[in-house]
């Protein structure tokens, strides 16, 4: 295969990857700070680093779920599903170049901004900047022979290149994971900070949470912004025929995405988990100190993409004939995601006046600070996820009729399992109020478990049941209305927000140090900003991503006006 | 078009409504923990002053132990710690128990809770004896009478200086030359001359060790012993002169950056 020019721009963009480390070599020197104009070096490096991840975890997403529907398509032998993945595909292009150029930017500034503490991470973990570039190398060449590949190769050789380039884009998440989680969690070093064993300090408390939680966020965030293309292109077909295909397209995007997102608490446990058992210091910083009020904007963050994945699930079934006979149901999933939403989202203790303090006999309000700990928003949430999670079976069965002979025991078994699984989560909740705190904290894992338990358990039965399910009627593609498509955009942007939060507090939680509880952060930023800062923040960056999305999504178009040509 | 402004319009007020919810929460900026002054000549009664001060600031310790909560917190109430702590563990006096709970807290746990408090000395709280004793002060007051003083001698060896914990962020400018020098290598290694003193002249010894062997040398001297000189004395010096609890990690790498530079040419 000749060697194509197109492959010159992203592959000099990852070249610009070791321009820093060679650069670093001459400016390194005794200065511990400089300042950023304007905004300052803290806001500088926020942004830019925020940015990166929101792109790498794009890159690292899309190939996952592009796999396997180029898989679905090659053992179905559907030409949708592989024409979809292609679609897919072609958003990575662009933003792969991007990724790689805001990664150079970001190491360019940490190592202008933040040289003490640069040279300090260089020097504690520089030997696995080799592997990351190498592998930098090796993601660009599977993604580009993946993607200019695509119909040339034979399907399995092109679908060992997708396998490649997801393997190598998760060495490089868990390689940069090891950085950031060494910040957070250090291990392996000195008590005056020097390595002592470099696969302790990669391998330390964080890790792997962070690995996991990114892995199954990336997939989510990814999804959803596909779903929001799917959406935009809906928005501008012109045809039955191409607002059909793009309805299909935002709805395999919005279901890769919920998904991957039911899982996602269950590994943000994990991580928080470990955070307290790495130091109960940074866990009450995080649960129950200066951020403990920024998991209330997280609830509400969580609790509209909630409510907007089921909205969306419930406007769906508008369009599929047959459905109309759950449509009775939606008022109760609606009523038991609002309450979940809101017991999740009510703070143990209130912004109040003096005055209203007084009557309420302290800033505890006397019933609704009952709803305000972790047993009542653990069972919130595994009620929730069971909530969506039905939603989902319901649009899932809309034109589907069991012909099995069980079928009736079978509805009858899961209706048990969820009505066992509430009953068991909502005990556990209650029996949290009466036990100390050791076994309290305990309480969420068997919560969990059981809610686990019941989303695969009926999922077996269900696909069981409806394997030679009789079709009731069409699922009418492209017959979906606007507002429908809104809801794909409102989730995308709420994923983005959330992930801007996320990545805050992740980042915040040290506080004042840079590595925590070895290298101190002596900069005039050393204080933590209030929250109201950081959402403005985070919004801007929201904005600034979504504007280079809107480039990204544009190029695509251009692309497919090529290939309409 | 009119979608692509919809869009727009779309994701700026998504993105205002959540900026707007930020602004509902209640606005605090945290700031480093300031370091209390403990004077060397404090009464016991300013002792429980200053300890509470670092009870609730530095020492972090408000944020997992409650005083006078109805509510079982995370690690126990301390409401009344003053009268129970000479009964707490046997054999230990209130002194030696507050004492054992901040720099040993996994040795004793009280019933009900699990381990996890980070030891009071150790980054990232990383309290002075000094401060400690106002701490077990203040924590004595708790329903019983103090008695500690400044002076009362805990069996812990001193806690490791806040500089050592924050060296890399430190501000020490000395080169390593001066370094050597003013750490007493010195005394024991001809730096500039190929004699041997109590040590081997270090001349020469970037080019006989690597800056990995020279790092070895001084963190473990007793792990590679150069020929004709007692194992054991390098290190019952540095331990005596306490250099390891005073040197910095860029201290440290000043001296060995130094060390590697010497290649015996004067």
């Amino acid at each position: 295969m000749k060697f194509d020019r197109r492959y010159w721009f992203p592959l000099a963009l990852v070249a610009c990857l070791f321009i820093p480390v060679l650069v670093h070599a001459q400016i390194a020197d005794e200065t511990a700070y400089r300042a950023f104009p304007v905004i300052g070096s803290r806001v500088a490096v926020w942004a830019v680093a925020e940015l990166h991840l929101m792109f790498a975890a794009f890159v690292l997403a899309v190939p996952v779920f592009v796999l396997i529907i180029e898989y679905i398509g090659y053992k179905t032998d559907d030409r949708r599903y592989d024409q979809l993945a292609y679609e897919f595909t072609r958003l990575l292009s662009v933003a792969f170049s991007l990724t790689a150029a805001l990664g150079a930017l970001l190491t360019f500034m940490l190592m202008v901004l933040y040289p003490k503490f640069t040279n300090y991470l260089i020097s504690t973990f520089g030997w696995t900047f080799f592997p990351y570039a190498l592998l930098f190398f090796a993601e660009a060449a599977f993604l580009y022979s993946y993607y200019y590949g695509w119909g040339k190769f034979p399907p399995r050789v092109h679908l060992a290149l997708g396998v490649g380039l997801n393997l190598v884009g998760t060495a490089i998440l868990f390689i940069a994971d090891a950085w950031v989680t060494f910040m957070m969690s250090p291990s392996g070093i000195s008590d005056s900070g020097e390595l002592v064993n470099l696969w302790d300090a990669v391998y330390n408390f964080t890790w792997m949470p962070i690995n996991i939680h990114r892995l199954i966020a990336n997939i989510s965030f990814g999804g959803s912004i596909a779903a929001a293309y799917g959406a935009y292109k809906f928005l501008g077909a012109t045809t039955d025929e191409e607002r059909a295909h793009y309805d299909w397209m935002g709805y395999i995007g919005s279901f890769i995405a919920i998904c991957a997102f039911l899982p996602l608490p269950f590994a943000g446990y994990w991580l928080a988990n470990e955070i307290y058992a790495y130091s109960q210091n940074l866990g009450m910083t995080l649960m129950g100190g200066a951020f403990s009020w920024l998991f209330i904007i997280q609830a509400i963050l969580i609790g509209m993409l909630f409510l907007a994945a089921n909205y969306y699930l419930w406007i769906g079934m508008e369009r599929i004939e047959g459905a109309q006979r759950f449509r009775r149901l939606i008022k109760y999933l609606l009523i038991s995601v609002t309450i979940c939403v809101l017991v999740w989202a009510i703070p143990h203790s209130l912004v109040a006046t003096v005055e209203e303090a007084r009557k309420m006999g302290g800033a505890h309000h006397p019933l609704l600070s009952v709803l305000g700990v972790m047993s009542a928003k653990n069972t919130a949430v595994n009620i929730l996820i069971l909530t969506t999670y039905i939603s989902f079976l319901l649009y899932r069965r809309g034109n589907k009729e069991a012909t099995v002979t069980w079928a009736k025991t079978g509805n009858l078994v899961q209706f048990l399992i969820f009505a066992v699984t509430v009953a068991f989560v909502v005990f556990l909740g209650i029996y949290g109020y009466f036990v100390e705190a050791k076994v309290r904290i305990g309480l969420s894992i068997p919560q969990v478990l059981s809610v686990l338990f019941a989303m695969v358990s009926v999922t077996v039965i269900d696909l069981m049941m409806f394997k030679k399910a009789r079709e009731r009627g069409t699922i009418r593609w492209g017959k979906m209305p606007v507002r429908a498509q809104y809801t794909l955009f409102f989730i995308a942007i709420s994923f983005t927000w959330l992930m801007g939060l996320m990545g805050y507090v992740r980042s915040g939680l040290r506080q004042h140090w840079h590595v925590y509880g070895v290298m101190r952060d002596t900069s005039v930023d050393a204080f933590t900003p209030t929250l109201g800062y950081a959402s403005y923040v985070i919004s801007i960056i929201v904005l600034i991503f979504f504007s280079f999305i809107a480039f990204v999504f544009w190029l695509a178009g251009l692309s497919d006006s090529k290939v309409g040509k | 078009m009119r979608h692509s402004l919809g869009i727009v319009l779309f994701t700026v007020l998504v993105t205002a409504f959540y900026a707007f919810v930020g602004q509902l929460v209640p606005q605090k900026e945290t700031y480093p923990p300031q370091s209390t002054e403990v004077g060397e000549n404090l009464t016991t009664s300013e002792m429980v002053d200053v300890g509470r001060e670092i009870f609730e600031g530095k020492g972090t310790c408000i944020g997992c132990h409650t005083i006078g909560s109805s509510e079982a917190g995370r690690f126990p109430d301390l409401a009344g710690i003053g009268a129970r702590s000479s009964s707490s563990k046997e054999g230990l006096s209130d002194v030696e128990y507050l004492a054992e709970s901040m720099y040993e807290p996994d040795k004793f746990i009280v019933d009900g809770f699990n381990p996890g408090m980070p030891p009071a000395d150790k980054p990232p709280i990383s309290l002075n004896q000094q401060e400690v004793l106002t701490v077990i002060a203040y924590l004595q007051s708790l329903g019983g009478q103090p008695t500690i003083t400044m002076q009362t001698k805990l069996k812990y060896a001193a806690a490791i200086p806040e500089d050592v914990a924050t060296n890399v962020a430190s501000s020490e400018e000395m080169g390593g030359e001066a370094l050597l020098t003013a750490q007493g290598c010195a005394a024991c290694h001809h730096l500039t001359e190929p004699d041997r003193l109590v040590g081997p002249s270090l001349f020469d010894v970037g080019k006989r060790l690597t800056r990995g062997e020279i790092y070895e040398s001084i963190m473990d001297p007793d792990a590679t012993i150069a020929e004709g000189y007692p194992p054991g004395l390098m290190s019952a010096t540095m331990n005596g002169t306490r250099f390891y609890e005073k040197v910095t990690l860029k201290q440290l790498e000043s001296m060995v950056n130094h060390l590697a530079s010497l290649d015996g040419r004067k």
